[in-house]
């Protein structure tokens, strides 16, 4: 047996290893990212939902809370950005900027649903509205419904992320278009253990 | 070709055997080949190095060498297959995803996705397995779809924007029975291995390929310092180049031909499944009006060609086509097609709904008859007639086996009707991720109050409280159900279930152990649930090995069979109907030694062992297992509702899916399951 053709054999051997496992990780970005993005749709379908569900909660309040429009402007304008973000973070699923705006919308639209939901309460015939209360009963079930979704999605994209950071696929990953940690989803809802502000001044 | 679900099993099964054959001989040969170019390569170089006088090639054997080369080219071969078959059985939904698909939901606003999920849902229920998750491929305004996945469990159906947007309902319905029968018939699996090999010898081709280029590169050929060593790794490479792409392209053929026979036996069974030729032949003629013709665009189109509804690769031969020739296929199935395809510019969907008459005679004339012989032609065509005598249903059920993998029309219409008859609420919560939980859980839930007190603290300790709110809410609804349509409900909850994160998943299957627990014994009703649910649901999140087949006779397996039909003979039985009952089984299958077992030895535990042992029994004598079992319920002339869901969870375990039974089928009382407490099998 000579060196030169063991030599190649060697070679051609390594080769193959190599490209076997360069397909395996990439194909298993693919996948993973595929799944993140499925569980963006999740999300989606639920949020569009909220969003077509609070002109009519706005609808509903308007008779009731005429001096309120301040709050209810605010509601439906929250609303609109929320819904912009929403579009332009589903062409792009996991982008940065794009779940930061999504989620930054969010929180707005979220703060002036509470503000709203605090003030309907001094309008006792608002509150015995059936209309009104299936609405809000709906709107606190999606929300429920958003953050199972955005549960699966922030599982799914955590997974992608800890594959891409792993030492073979790491290699690859900024290569074939995986350069980058997809973005978790957070409406910071969860963040009520923050620390109050206490200022001795 | 053949008539009934286990046939068209069996000649997959025995299709993938011969194929695996062939491409055995094709490797063989390949190597072989690759041996003998490497034995002749050294024989000429040493002859040469001879006559010029060169100092001869440093040791060199001529065996030694071809040895090499050809262990070295059946372990790549070998290796390539496994690694595509490994890659291609983590389930549909890689392929799909692949291929660029997008996951569907129920609750997206657009109509014609709603229509196409819809004709999905009412076709798995018909057919009696899991609801599959629908794929859209958003970039192709062509009209094809496919299958995939190795299993009923893990399949998924894609289909193209091209085909939701402009086939008529009619139409679509026929296209995904034709992906129906792909899953039915266990294409999915033979199209898995065969993209396999293919992708081992393709490895060959390519290995060839690279040492060529590298022997090219360092310079090779004749060269007096190596005594002609780099001639021969040039021979030896350029021989496994041409093998490799030459039993690439043998291997394509192959493939093809097996596809072509694979998908005129789709179409057969798609018109005896809707008993409507003009929805398939509608969109088939769609096709062929060039509109937009089937070619898929994305660029792993080519290797998944075989699983597509229609041709959705263009080739230069037609002998390497996946798909029979369109004409072929429309006039296979519509005799009366004048040949000419339809002029087609708007945009709207063809006029295609014929009178129902017209589409039944023509069904009556397919010549390619797949109609099943054994109950289809029992049942008769309208759900009104079905008659309340106990007489024809006993005997629909005595030929259970023909009905497996062979839902009819009746089948579909009542898997509308039992979506329609679900209230709103429960359907809706069914199919999102969220709402199928609470479904699921509120299934669970015992009619004991005590009992049910305790699941739902139960409930409150590991369930999310929003869940467990959500439960509260659908318990009025859920315990209102008919007992038939439980099953079905749980079936449509999958697709939904399946797209949890797996930390979900895990803390849903806690959850469902917790409830069935709740009770302090497996109760029967639980243990169906269980099995139907968590065996659909598992592959998804954990891998699961596909069952072998360890046994090709039943003789060896009395025990396992006496536990089967001893505790399906004893269910709401006293003995002495469970005797008579057993006694049926056993004239079905009369070379096994069956025992009638105590009531004591019929616990689900064991019944549990004997169904793990009986999942690896080849397909035949599954048939034979069937039909014993629908032999020993309907016995006594009465199958109720728990009869009836115990049989499909075993054929499920089975791998054989069983339509939902017809309204006409069932005879007892519905509430006979209810009113009965928690079984104990006893």
């Amino acid at each position: 047996m000579s060196a030169l053709l063991i030599t190649l054999l060697v070679i051609g051997g390594i080769t193959l290893f190599l490209i076997i496992l360069f397909i395996n990780t990439y194909n298993r970005l693919v996948t993973l990212r595929n799944r993140f993005q499925n569980g963006f749709s999740q999300i989606e379908v639920q949020l569009k939902r909220r969003y077509d569900l609070i002109p009519n909660l706005i609808e509903t309040a308007k008779g009731y809370m005429a001096h309120e429009r301040e709050t209810l402007e605010a509601v439906i304008q929250a609303r609109n950005q929320a819904a912009g973000g929403l579009q332009t973070a589903s062409t792009n699923p996991g982008n940065p900027q794009a779940m930061q705006a999504l989620s930054g919308a969010e929180q707005l639209l979220t703060g002036a649903l509470g503000k709203f939901f605090a003030l309907s309460e001094a309008y006792p015939d608002l509150k015995a509205n059936q209309n009104m209360m299936q609405l809000s009963e709906e709107i606190t079930s999606t929300e429920n419904k958003v953050a199972f979704s955005r549960q699966a999605y922030n599982d799914a994209v955590t997974s992608y992320n800890t594959y891409r950071e792993t030492f073979p696929p790491i290699v690859i990953a900024g290569l074939v278009g995986h350069g980058q940690n997809a973005e978790l989803l957070n409406f910071d809802s969860e963040k009520i253990a923050e620390a109050p502000k206490v200022s001795f001044t | 070709m053949s008539t009934n679900f286990f046939e068209r099993q069996d000649t997959a099964h025995r299709h993938t055997g011969r194929l695996v054959l062939l491409f055995c001989l094709a490797v063989i040969a390949i190597v072989g080949g690759s041996s003998l170019v490497t034995y002749l390569a050294v024989d000429y170089v040493e002859s040469q190095n001879v006559a010029h006088g060169y100092r001869n090639v440093s040791g060199l054997n001529k065996t030694a060498a071809a040895l090499y080369v050809g262990i070295g080219s059946a372990v790549l071969i070998v290796l390539g297959t496994l690694f595509k078959i490994a890659q291609l059985t983590g389930g549909g939904s890689v392929i799909a995803e692949q291929l660029g698909g997008r996951l569907l939901h129920h609750n997206t606003s657009k109509g014609s996705e709603q229509q196409l999920l819809n004709v999905v849902e009412e076709m798995a229920l018909a057919s009696g397995v899991p609801v599959p998750p629908v794929y859209l491929l958003e970039g192709e305004d062509s009209i094809n779809a496919f299958a995939a996945g190795y299993s009923p469990s893990d399949a998924v159906i894609g289909v193209t924007r091209g085909s939701v947007e402009k086939l008529s309902r009619e139409q679509l319905q026929g296209v995904i029975a034709h992906e129906f029968s792909h899953i039915l018939n266990g294409d999915m699996r033979l199209n898995i291995r065969l993209i396999g090999v293919l992708h081992g010898i393709l490895l060959l081709g390519l290995m060839g390929e690279f040492l060529l280029r590298t022997a090219a590169f360092s310079g090779g050929g004749r060269d007096k310092k190596d005594g002609g060593l780099g001639l021969v790794v040039v021979l030896v490479a350029l021989a496994i180049f041409i093998l490799g792409y030459v039993g690439m392209f043998m291997g394509s053929l192959i493939k093809a031909a097996v596809s072509r026979q694979r998908e005129f036996l789709a179409d057969a069974s798609a018109v005896q499944f809707t008993r409507n030729p003009n929805g398939l032949a509608g969109a088939l003629k769609r096709i062929g009006a060039k509109l937009q013709g089937s070619s898929i665009k994305h660029h792993h189109a080519s290797q998944a060609s075989h699983m597509f509804f229609a041709q959705g690769v263009n080739l230069y031969f037609a002998s390497l086509a996946t798909h029979p020739p369109l004409k072929q296929r429309i006039e296979a199935i519509d005799p009366a097609w004048d040949g000419q395809f339809p002029t087609i510019t708007s945009k709207t969907t063809g006029p295609t709904s014929a009178p129902a008459k017209k589409q039944t005679s023509t069904a009556a004339a397919v010549p390619t008859a797949a109609m099943a012989a054994a109950g289809v032609a029992a049942m008769s065509l309208s759900g009104q007639q079905q008659s309340q005598t106990p007489g024809p249903a006993v005997a629909d059920l005595a030929q259970a086996s023909g009905q497996i993998g062979n839902p009819t029309v009746d089948h579909q219409r009542y898997a509308a009707q039992l979506i329609g008859s679900l209230p709103d609420e429960l359907t809706t919560a069914a199919h999102e991720a969220y709402g199928a939980r609470a479904v699921i859980y509120g299934l669970l839930l015992d009619k004991d109050p005590e009992i049910r007190d305790r699941q739902l603290q139960t409930l409150d300790q590991q369930a999310s409280p929003d869940v467990v709110k959500l439960t509260h809410q659908l318990i009025g609804a859920i315990d209102a159900l008919d007992a038939h349509t439980r099953l079905p409900l749980v079936d449509m909850t999958l697709p939904a279930l399946r797209s949890m994160s797996t930390d979900q998943y895990r803390t849903f299957v806690t959850c469902f152990q917790a409830l069935a627990a709740a009770d302090e014994q497996l109760g029967f009703f639980e243990w169906i649930l269980h099995h139907i649910l968590l065996r659909h649901l598992k592959p998804q999140f954990e891998r699961v090995r596909p069952a072998r087949v360890v046994y090709y006779g039943l003789q060896r397996l009395g025990e396992p069979c006496s536990v089967l039909f001893s505790s399906l003979a004893r269910v709401g039985h006293t003995d002495a109907q469970a005797a008579v009952a057993f006694a049926a089984a056993k004239e079905v299958l009369d070379d096994v030694p069956l025992q009638l077992l105590d009531s004591n030895d019929c616990n689900l535990a064991h019944l549990q062992n004997a169904l793990e042992q009986l999942a690896q029994v080849a397909i035949k004598q599954k048939e034979r297992l069937i039909n014993g079992a629908a032999a020993c319920i309907a016995a006594d002339q009465e199958v109720s509702v728990r009869e009836a869901e115990l049989l499909r969870a075993i054929s499920d375990t089975l791998d054989c899916h069983m339509p939902p039974l017809l309204p006409g089928q069932l005879i007892a009382p519905v509430t006979t399951a209810d009113s009965a407490p928690p079984d104990k099998t006893s």
